[in-house]
C-alpha cells in the first residue's frame, strides 16, 4: 500500500520512489515484519508490524529501559524486535505536532498488567533518540521506594535520605544514553558537594555526572543537581528533553523503606523522589513528559486496579492533572497473528497446534501470549483456576467428562 | 470387554462400578467414539478427575509422574513451576544456539523442550539393576532385569537427586536441571555416568547371577 505525500513537487519526486520500493522487501519478510527501523516513519500502515532495533541503538538507548522478559527475548532470537501499536503512535504522532515553547506536556500510559505499557513507552523513547532528543529515562521508580540497604541521611540537607547505590547506577545508565549532550550542555551554577569537591560554574555536565559515579556518597544530589540544569536549559531551545518514567505511580504512593527507629519514611523525605517529582511538574518548557503507571511493582495497591485514579491516588492525580491519557489494551485480532507469525518464525512455538491453547489461557493478553507461548503455564492457569476475563474458545469441544 | 476395573488398586475407595474419566480431546472431537461406549457414559458414574489431569495440548503423562516425584511435603504447584521454568530454560538455550548456529548445524539442533526431556530421560534409563540377596550370611549385589516403572523411576529419582546434591547451592533448581537434562539428552554429565557405572557393577558381578530365583 503506498501513502501519498500531502504536497507533491519535484523535491519529493525521490522519496515517493523510495516509498514504492519498500513493498518488495516487505513481501519477502512477510506480515508481521517491516523493514522501517525508523520510528519517526512508522504510521497506521506498520501497525501490528514488528520493526527491528539495531543493536547499536540496544545498547545506547536502552541500557536500562527494557523489560527484563524482553531482554531475555532478545537474547534468545539474537535480535530486539517491537511491534508498532496505537498507544505507541499516538504519542508520537502528538509529539511530532506539539508546541515546543509552550510548558511541557503530560502523556500518561495505562492498562491491564501485561498490555504493553513499558514496550509502548520503550518504543515512543527511540523515537524521540533518533530525533535527537535527550532522553532521561527512569525505568521503574518503584525500584526507588522499596529494597533499598544503604539508606544514608542526607548531607546536604537534614530531614532527606539519600539513595547512593541506586542513584549512582542510574547515572551510569545516563551516561550511556546520553554521552553526546554531556559535553555541550554546561552548568549555571556553583555546587558544593564537600569540603574539597565541588564543581565550578560553565563545567560541562559530564563532569558533573563523573563526580555523582565517582563519589558514591554525593550521588543523590548530583542526580537532584543535572535534574535542574536539564529543566532550566532544556527551555532554551538547544536541545528537546524527554522525561520518560515507567511506574510513575511510586511517586505519589508509599515507601515500605524504614528509617533506624523503625518509623516510615515519608516519599518527601527521599531525594531522589523529590526531585523526580519536581521535574514531573510542568513548569519547564521545550519537552515532553511521557510516563507509564505500573501495578505490578507498586506498594500496597490491589492487583486489579490499573485506572489512574486508583493507582495515583488523589494527590498524584492532582500534580499530573492535565495530562493526555493513553490507554493501552490487549493485543487485537491482527496483532495476536502477528505476534503468533513472530514466534513461529523465531523457531520460539514447537507445538504445531498451540495457537488456539495461546488464545485461550492468555485472552489476548500481551504479556501472557508470551509466557502461554512456551508450555505447561496453559494448564497451570487452568487447573488454579486463575484465567484472564475473555476467553475465546476457537475449537468446537463436547462439555462431557472435561477436565479443563 | 472388562465392563469393570479388573487390577484392585490399593487405596482407591471408588466402587469398581466407576468409569475412569476421559481427558483427550481428540476423543471428543473425532468419531472414534463408538455408540456402546457413548451409551455406557450416560447411565455410568465416572470417577471425578484429579487436579493434575489435564486436557491441555501441553500435558503429557510422563511429565506429570516427574513433578509428581520432584514434589516435596504435597507442594505441587512449587514443583510444576519449577517443572515449567525447566522447559523454558531449554527451550531458551538451544533456540539461542539455533539462531547462532550455521545452516547446517541448525538441522542438528533439537528446540522443542519436550523431546529434548523425554531423550535426556530414555538416555538415563538404565537397562539392568541390582538387588542385595543374602547367601550364608553375606549379601551379594545381583543383577537383576528392572520393569519399565521401575526404570523411569529410577532415571527421574537419580536426575533430581544428582540436582539436589551435586550443584552449586546459590542456582536455582530450574537451571540445574536444564543443564544437566540438555548433558543427558547428549549422553554427557553425571547421571548419564551413573547410569553406566551401574551397567559395570552388574557386569562384574554376572557371576552371582544364578542366585536370583525369580
Amino acid at each position: 500500500m503506498q501513502v501519498r505525500s500531502v504536497h507533491s513537487g519535484s523535491g519529493l519526486q525521490l522519496q515517493a520512489v523510495a516509498m514504492e520500493t519498500e513493498p518488495h522487501p516487505a513481501k519477502n519478510l512477510s506480515v508481521f515484519r517491516t523493514t522501517e527501523a525508523d520510528p519517526a516513519r512508522h504510521s497506521e500502515q506498520h501497525a501490528a508490524q514488528y520493526y527491528t532495533l539495531s543493536p547499536t541503538h540496544l545498547r545506547t538507548v536502552f541500557p536500562h529501559g527494557l523489560p527484563p522478559r524482553f531482554q531475555m527475548q532478545v537474547k534468545t532470537f539474537n535480535e530486539g524486535c517491537v511491534m508498532v501499536r496505537p498507544p505507541a503512535l499516538e504519542i508520537i504522532s502528538h509529539l511530532k505536532k506539539a508546541d515546543y515553547s509552550k510548558p511541557a506536556l503530560h502523556y500518561l500510559l495505562y492498562g491491564a498488567t501485561g498490555c504493553g505499557k513499558t514496550m509502548s513507552l520503550c518504543h515512543v523513547l527511540h523515537y524521540c533518540s533518533t530525533q535527537g532528543w535527550l532522553v532521561l529515562h527512569i525505568p521503574d521508580a518503584h525500584l526507588w521506594v522499596k529494597n533499598c540497604k544503604e539508606l544514608l541521611p542526607s548531607s546536604s540537607r537534614p530531614s532527606r535520605f539519600d539513595q547512593p547505590v541506586q542513584a549512582s547506577q542510574w547515572l551510569q545508565n545516563f551516561k550511556v544514553t546520553n554521552d553526546h549532550f554531556l559535553s555541550k550542555i554546561k552548568t549555571t551554577r556553583r555546587y558544593v558537594w564537600t569540603k574539597r569537591e565541588r564543581t565550578e560554574e560553565g563545567r560541562p555536565l559530564a563532569e558533573l555526572v563523573e563526580q555523582g559515579v565517582n563519589r558514591v556518597k554525593s550521588s543523590s544530589d548530583v542526580v537532584g543537581a543535572l535534574l535542574r540544569e536539564l529543566r532550566l536549559q532544556a527551555g532554551q531551545g538547544d536541545f528537546r528533553l524527554a522525561v520518560a518514567v515507567d511506574g510513575v505511580n511510586a511517586a505519589w504512593g508509599k515507601t515500605s523503606l524504614k528509617k533506624e527507629d523503625k518509623s516510615a519514611v515519608l516519599l518527601e523525605e527521599l531525594t531522589l523522589i523529590h526531585n523526580m517529582r519536581k521535574m514531573l511538574n510542568n513548569d519547564w518548557c521545550g519537552g515532553a513528559i511521557i510516563t507509564a503507571l505500573s501495578q505490578t511493582g507498586s506498594l500496597y495497591t490491589s492487583r486489579l486496579s490499573y485506572l489512574p485514579q486508583e493507582l495515583l491516588g488523589q494527590e498524584g492525580f492532582d500534580k499530573m492533572d492535565p495530562f493526555v491519557p493513553v490507554p493501552v489494551s490487549n493485543y487485537t485480532e491482527k496483532e495476536f497473528e502477528s505476534c503468533y507469525l513472530y514466534y513461529m518464525d523465531r523457531n520460539w512455538l514447537q507445538h504445531p497446534n498451540s495457537k488456539c491453547e495461546c488464545v485461550n489461557t492468555s485472552g489476548g493478553n500481551a504479556g501472557w501470549v508470551e509466557i502461554a507461548s512456551h508450555v505447561g503455564r496453559c494448564w497451570y492457569h487452568v487447573t488454579t483456576g486463575r484465567r484472564n476475563a475473555e476467553v475465546r474458545v476457537m475449537v468446537n469441544v463436547a462439555p462431557v467428562n472435561f477436565v479443563v | 470387554m472388562a465392563l469393570y476395573r479388573l487390577s484392585a488398586v490399593r487405596w482407591s475407595r471408588y466402587n469398581p462400578y466407576y468409569m475412569e474419566p476421559e481427558p483427550r480431546r481428540e476423543v471428543y472431537v473425532s468419531e472414534k467414539e463408538k455408540d456402546e461406549e457413548r451409551e455406557l457414559k450416560r447411565v455410568r458414574p465416572i470417577k471425578a478427575a484429579t487436579s493434575g489431569t489435564s486436557s491441555s495440548l501441553f500435558s503429557d503423562s510422563v511429565i506429570s509422574k516427574f513433578i509428581n516425584v520432584m514434589m516435596q511435603d504435597g507442594r505441587k504447584v512449587l514443583a510444576r513451576e519449577i517443572m515449567t521454568q525447566t522447559l523454558e530454560t531449554i527451550k531458551r538455550k538451544q533456540v539461542e544456539k539455533y539462531h547462532t548456529a550455521t545452516e547446517t548445524k541448525k538441522l542438528e539442533i533439537e528446540c522443542n523442550p519436550y523431546n529434548v526431556f523425554h531423550q535426556a530421560l530414555e538416555n538415563c534409563k538404565p537397562v539392568i539393576g541390582l538387588t542385595s540377596i543374602q547367601r550364608g550370611g553375606k549379601y551379594y549385589q545381583v543383577p537383576i532385569p528392572l520393569t519399565d516403572n521401575r526404570r523411569r523411576f529410577m532415571a527421574m529419582k537419580w536426575l533430581i537427586t544428582e540436582c539436589r546434591d551435586n550443584k552449586h547451592r546459590r542456582t536455582h533448581m530450574y537451571e540445574k536441571l536444564a543443564q544437566e537434562l540438555l548433558a543427558a539428552s547428549a549422553n554427557e554429565g553425571n547421571v548419564v555416568k551413573k547410569k553406566h557405572d551401574l551397567h559395570k557393577m552388574a557386569e562384574a558381578n554376572r557371576a552371582y547371577a544364578h542366585y536370583r530365583w525369580w
